[in-house]
């Protein structure tokens, strides 16, 4: 009923093609994000399903509806901008009204809807006021207000927190979640900010530069078992490393140049998996155990040099050479629970991982 | 801020206020001696309202005080309203900004020129020459800074504004007239402003195109410099330039409330 | 950038009022005026032909030295006019940001009262029994009146006073926009006050500059009122001698061959001063 679903959808803007062939389907009633680095078309995908733009080719559908020809103000569809685009010579209570005094509503009704939506994001005191008179937070609620107050099928969040500082973006992200939860209004939000598209997403998909979707599944799903290096590297840091397969059926492993072999699990095996071919190998830096003693029960070890330690707050990162001259990034929570072994630049280290934490990508 | 260099900073005060005085003075001296009781040059008399009495009653200048205001108004209203229909057509999409350096004409042509014309024109189109034409020869005036001026506003509008009208259901016309319209409004305000008082201040085209029937306010003005010199004119000055103050005092409103150049 | 998102199904002639009567009134006209002044007519009104006599006509010491004087006329009133403008609008711009506004209103009262009100002004002033003589004369410094008006002196002295502000809106607005942080970090980086100004300053703001600087000059290169009325018949310039065969009886369109011949003049030297400010304003790069 209100899901969106995208078929072949090519665009071409002044710099060349933009969009490729998108096919995608956003479900009904949830929350969607769409991540990719900037420039990648993410936001002229967006703009093309709320009839901004025309497609070149492809279809977009809306539930069972075709509507690709539709115009703009007969889509079901809102749009919450980057900058807000609030009227700036209407005051609060106008701009959130907008949408209803255009559907000749009632006057009594509309102020009802108005006023209790305005409540709910906590701008009752701010009715009156013109939208230049409010901080950033306050108007990104009330773009916010102004989008959902007459009950779209979809709603379509561009970017909308880039704007705000860190902990209000924070904060936002869990009230936008809230909202989402509550309206059962399907949400298709983008970002290229990878923090803020896997707190929100029940599902979400990758866009790489080149205008393509590389991987589609939920957060977790994604940052776990990424199906490309590009969306490996693109969501949270990752280490990547290459070497040959051998022994795929039996004993899988992976035999790095300078460092020696590795054993892998291979949940589900490809048609590029072939003895001897080039592959690569994902690991992230917090499935890496660092120390310098040795330690049993891991199927995985090597050894390096520490290069560089950067401390986080809640973690340190050690930057740690190895035999044959590449890097390996690792992350450490400082729990502290009991006195640790301190690890010190030039340190003499071994890193450990599980071979159920390494992600096998195709060169 | 900049750096402080008080001789530096003296010299430049000077300069300034020599250029204030510059400009004030013949108005001020205009001023004083609209309320001398007698004629100049005869020195200060006595205080008095005579003159502007006598301006009250003069017929021949509310007439032409009259003639100004319709002309200005006129002017003013053309302008404006092609000015609107101008955008409303770019508002929808079309590339009607590349006609706009048609518009620049204005500045580049003396207005000397542009009478002299106007005037060949008007007897080779043999439209007699009066009021009608004088408005025509406005309003050209007028059109070359509206159209610029509104439309560069324009451009400059955030379009996202009218994309998010659009989302949240307006049609186009509705987005115009809600939206665009509206926050145009000032700079609407400020060059119909603007022309008005070119319009009513005008000299040469009205000299050029008035024709024997129509008498605008400057022309009335030089016919009393030539003829004879009386305080009836300080006194005109004196109300003329309250008019003006106030005009540019509400232009000044426009200004410092919204952007609008 | 702006996304082309509305469709342009409205017909072309809404828009289009604007254009069809500049083009109708402004364009026309001048195009008439243009083809006139190469057309010769007999004395029965009858057309008999194309010739440039009219134009070789202009070509001789009298009318050439009218040509000259006017360009002269509008070159000195606009540097002039830009002596005096620039200061005050730097000032307006970086050193008197509250004062600005003050500043602004009442340098525009005088611009919008009506034109002729500050010649009237003027003679007041510079009349032979007029007020500066007045008090010359009360004070002692002079003992006769001295002749002001009808001398091109009251007429440099009223186009610049009237041209003054054309000049100084443009050159103020795009100071205003300038950003001081620029002016800072030359004067950080140990250029002086002079050197700022010439390298820095001028440069960045050379658009609004030459926007003022053609403001006044092409006017005045055509001003008609101000030498007419305060120059006397001393000196003759365009403006005076176009209206003159105009209002005169049979030469009209000699009149208007005058006018496109010096209009000619106008847009040649106009183009030249517009490369030389140019190049007088851009700093000097540096070659390799």
């Amino acid at each position: 009923m209100r899901s969106i679903r995208l078929k072949g959808l090519k665009k071409s803007l002044e710099g060349g093609l933009v969009l490729n062939g998108i096919d995608l389907v956003i479900p009904s009633g949830k929350f969607f994000a769409l991540l990719g680095p900037s420039g990648c078309g993410k936001t002229t995908l967006l703009r093309l399903i709320a009839g901004l733009e025309q497609a070149d080719s492809g279809k977009i559908f809306l539930g069972e509806r075709d509507i690709t020809e539709l115009p703009i103000h007969e889509r079901p569809i809102n749009i919450v901008f980057q900058n807000y685009a609030l009227f700036p010579h209407l005051n609060v209570f106008d701009n959130v009204a907008y949408s209803l005094k255009l559907k000749k509503l009632p006057k009594e009704l509309i102020k009802e809807k108005v006023l209790k939506i305005l409540e709910a994001f906590h701008l009752e005191r701010h009715v009156h006021k013109l939208t230049t008179q409010l901080s950033g937070g306050q108007q990104q609620r009330v773009a916010l207000a102004r989008a959902i107050v007459n009950e779209p099928d979809v709603l379509l969040l561009d970017e909308p927190l880039a704007a705000l500082d860190f902990k209000l973006r924070e904060r936002m992200l869990i009230e936008l979640i809230e909202l989402q939860d509550k309206l059962k209004t399907t949400f298709l939000y983008v970002t290229h900010d990878q923090f803020e598209a896997l707190t929100v997403a029940d599902q979400m998909a990758i866009m790489n530069p080149s205008g393509q979707i590389e991987q589609i599944g939920t957060p977790k799903e994604i940052y776990e078992f990424p199906s490309t290096s590009f969306v490996a590297r693109f969501v949270g840091t990752t280490n990547i490393l290459s070497g040959t397969l051998h022994q795929l059926d039996t004993d899988p492993h992976i035999s790095i140049e300078g460092l020696g072999q590795f054993k892998l699990q291979v949940p589900q095996k490809r048609e590029w998996m072939q003895e001897g071919c080039n592959a690569l190998i994902s690991i992230r830096p917090e499935k890496i155990f660092i120390s310098k003693k040795e330690v049993k029960n891991f199927s995985n070890v090597v050894k390096g040099i520490v290069s560089s330690i950067v401390y986080h707050g809640r973690s340190t990162q050690y930057n740690v050479l190895l035999n044959n001259k590449s890097r390996l990034q690792v992350f450490e929570q400082n729990e502290e629970h009991f006195p640790q072994e301190v690890i010190d630049y030039d340190n003499e280290v071994y890193l450990y991982w599980q071979k159920e934490n390494v992600t096998l990508l195709e060169q | 801020m900049v750096k402080s260099n008080s001789f530096a900073t003296i010299c430049h005060l000077l300069i300034i206020a020599a250029t204030y005085v510059f400009l004030y003075t013949p108005i001020i001296v205009l001023l004083v001696f609209s309320f001398n009781s007698a004629t100049f040059p005869a020195p200060w008399t006595k205080f008095t309202w005579a003159w502007y009495e006598e301006l009250l009653a003069s017929v021949h200048l509310w007439k032409a005080f009259l003639n100004s205001l319709i002309i200005a108004s006129c002017a003013t209203l053309i302008s404006l309203i092609a000015g609107v229909l101008f955008i409303f057509y770019a508002a929808q999409g079309g590339k009607i900004g590349k006609f706009l350096p048609l518009f620049y004409g204005n500045l580049i042509i003396p207005e000397t020129v542009l009478a002299v014309s106007l005037l060949g024109f008007f007897s080779f189109a043999m439209i007699p020459l009066g009021m009608t034409t004088l408005i025509l020869a406005h309003t050209l005036l007028g059109l070359g800074f509206v159209i610029p001026m509104v439309y560069a506003r324009f451009k400059e509008l955030d379009y996202r504004l009218t994309e998010a009208s659009l989302v949240l259901g307006a049609t186009p016309i509705q987005t115009f007239f809600k939206i665009t319209l509206p926050m145009l409004r000032p700079t609407l305000l400020a060059t119909s402003l603007l022309v008005f008082i070119l319009s009513f201040d005008d000299f040469v085209l009205s000299y050029f195109c008035a024709g024997s029937t129509a008498q605008t306010l400057s022309l009335y003005i030089l016919s009393m410099l030539r003829s004879e010199i009386s305080p009836v004119v300080n006194a005109l000055s004196a109300v003329l330039l309250v008019l003006s103050s106030g005009l540019v005092w509400i232009f000044f409103s426009l200004r410092t409330r919204t952007k609008i150049f | 950038m702006k996304k082309k998102t509305l469709s342009s199904e409205y017909p072309f002639a809404i828009g289009i009022p604007a254009v069809i009567w500049q083009i109708l009134f402004f364009y026309a006209p001048l195009l008439l005026l243009l083809v006139g002044s190469f057309l010769t007519w007999s004395d029965t009104n009858t057309f008999t032909g194309v010739s440039l006599d009219k134009f070789t006509f202009f070509f001789r010491g009298s009318y050439l030295s009218v040509i000259a004087s006017s360009l002269l006329l509008a070159l000195s009133n606009s540097i002039i006019c830009f002596l005096i403008a620039y200061p005050l609008a730097y000032f307006m711009a970086f050193k008197g940001r509250k004062w600005q506004n003050l500043l602004l209103f009442f340098l525009i009262v005088p611009f919008w009262t009506n034109f002729l009100l500050h010649v009237y002004a003027w003679f007041f002033v510079l009349e032979r029994e007029g007020f500066l003589n007045t008090l010359l004369q009360w004070l002692g410094i002079t003992s006769e009146p001295i002749i002001f008006l009808n001398s091109t002196f009251a007429t440099m002295v009223m186009m610049v006073y009237y041209y003054m502000p054309f000049i100084l809106l443009p050159m103020y607005s795009s100071l205003e926009k300038f950003d001081v942080k620029l002016i800072e970090a030359s004067y950080d980086l140990g250029a002086s006050w002079l050197q700022t100004l010439r390298k820095i300053v001028l440069p960045l703001c050379s658009r609004g500059i030459k926007t003022g600087f053609f403001l006044v000059f092409i006017p005045s290169f055509g001003e008609f009122a101000i030498p007419e009325l305060m120059g006397g018949d001393r000196r003759m310039f365009v403006g005076t001698v176009v209206s003159q065969f105009i209002l005169g009886d049979e030469t009209g369109s000699f009149g208007a061959a005058f006018t496109v011949f010096s209009c000619v003049v106008l847009l040649i030297s106009s183009l030249a001063l517009y490369f030389f400010i140019d190049w007088l304003l851009k700093p000097k790069a540096t070659r390799w």
